[in-house]
């Protein structure tokens, strides 16, 4: 087709569109959310040890580390999905936040007991099982971030899956805190970094191949 | 959030004499809301200034259907141009994203016969075309610069290019789908450090 040609047919019967606006879809997302949460602790998966747990330094941390996450990598995510706005600043960024997450676990893990008894904090059979609901409570901000990122038009379209790779591990995980019956550090930093490993490298691939444009 | 900074793309050198029009902002805001002329007027702008662009960074084959590739760009993703912004970066943007695509298209179509219009020596607009382009293949090692130098700058088969070389079938292909990955990978890092 002619140049000229291609001109023409795209301005016939020109329809106007609805600008992106991220304060309008960051709303989105922290509603999809707050559903998630509530419809996960509606179907009866919060911890029964719940008014206990709050007093653990341990759950805080994790809340708190797994929620800013999800927010720095939705975050970077929808704000990348502009064409002149990279990833990369705010990919370092959550780097820089992961790391000092696991530094701080590890401390507040030093001033627990000895390594003696690894297998058994580890427990594996329970850490399947958070995995695989880590994984499950991931997708809905995968699908939305996917929704709203191919909506865009991402020029650093790995770095953008990254952070929305990232971000829907650290939800899931976020989500998953209400159920987790384990405030052992090590348990927490083995397994939902298993967890948060395998949805942000199962994200990044999945979302870099949807957001092409 | 102070976690962002403009992208590589919104750097992306347009060349003296390329500057964007002036009213390209007001046409574009136009066209978001449906005003189909200003939105014509605007595309016919720039498909020459996009030619150009793509002159020196694609074989001259390569140019037209990159200029289509980025018209329609602009079009599926007209709703993400923020008024408030000027519109040449935007457009830079979307123009060096397509280009960073054309170039990884090169490689899947490493071993398929070439157009024989490509590279015509003696016409005046390809001793311009692919300048740029050219300068990026002195980044890469020899072997693979010259790969992609004859079968996507000069028209060669693979096998022609393979004689010419006394690289083998194989590695004329592997050289060429290894050089265009390090060539993206070069202009993306460059785009980063800027």
């Amino acid at each position: 087709m002619r140049t000229d040609s291609l001109v023409d047919r795209l301005s016939q019967d020109l329809r106007p569109v609805r600008r992106r606006n991220i304060v309008r879809e960051a709303l989105l997302l922290l509603v999809l959310g707050v559903v998630e949460v509530a419809a996960f602790l509606g179907m009866g998966f919060m911890r029964p040890d719940m008014p206990m747990a709050m007093d653990a330094p341990s759950f805080w941390w994790k809340l708190a580390s797994l929620g800013l996450i999800a927010v720095l990598g939705a975050g970077v995510a929808i704000l990348s999905a502009d064409p002149v706005r990279s990833p990369r600043r705010g990919l370092r960024w959550m780097l820089i936040c992961i790391v000092m997450i696991i530094a701080s676990g590890w401390l507040i893990d030093a001033s627990g007991n000895g390594l003696g008894d690894l297998v058994r904090r580890l427990d594996w059979v329970h850490g399947l099982q958070c995995v695989w609901k880590m994984i499950a409570l991931s997708i809905p901000p995968a699908i939305a971030l996917g929704v709203l990122i191919r909506r865009g038009a991402p020029t650093d379209r790995g770095g953008t899956a990254l952070a929305a790779g990232l971000a829907s591990a650290a939800w899931g995980a976020f989500v998953f805190v209400f159920a987790c019956p384990s405030d052992d550090p090590l348990y927490i930093a083995v397994w939902y970094t298993v967890g948060c490993s395998i949805v942000t490298i199962l994200g990044r691939a999945i979302l870099m191949r949807l957001s092409r444009w | 959030m102070a976690a962002f900074e403009p992208g590589p793309a919104a750097m992306a050198p347009i060349v003296s004499g390329d500057a964007p029009g002036e009213n390209w902002d007001r046409m574009m805001a136009a066209a978001q809301v449906g005003d189909a002329n200003a939105y014509r007027t605007l595309l016919a702008q720039l498909a020459p200034w996009l030619r150009r662009y793509y002159a020196r960074r694609l074989p001259p084959a390569m140019t037209e259907d990159a200029v289509q590739d980025v018209l329609l760009a602009i079009h599926e993703k007209r709703h993400t141009y923020d008024p408030a912004r000027p519109f040449g970066p935007w457009l830079a943007a979307i123009a060096r994203y397509k280009w960073i695509d054309r170039l990884r298209s090169l490689k899947a179509e490493a071993a398929e016969p070439l157009d024989e219009t490509i590279g015509v020596p003696d016409h005046g607009d390809t001793v311009i075309a692919g300048s740029t382009f050219r300068q990026l293949l002195a980044g890469l090692k020899a072997p693979q610069a010259e790969a992609i130098r004859l079968v996507k700058l000069e028209g060669y088969s693979v096998e022609e290019a393979s004689r010419a070389t006394g690289q083998s079938v194989s590695l004329i292909k592997v050289n060429i789908h290894r050089g265009i990955k390090h060539l993206t990978n070069m202009i993306k890092a460059a785009g980063d450090a800027d």
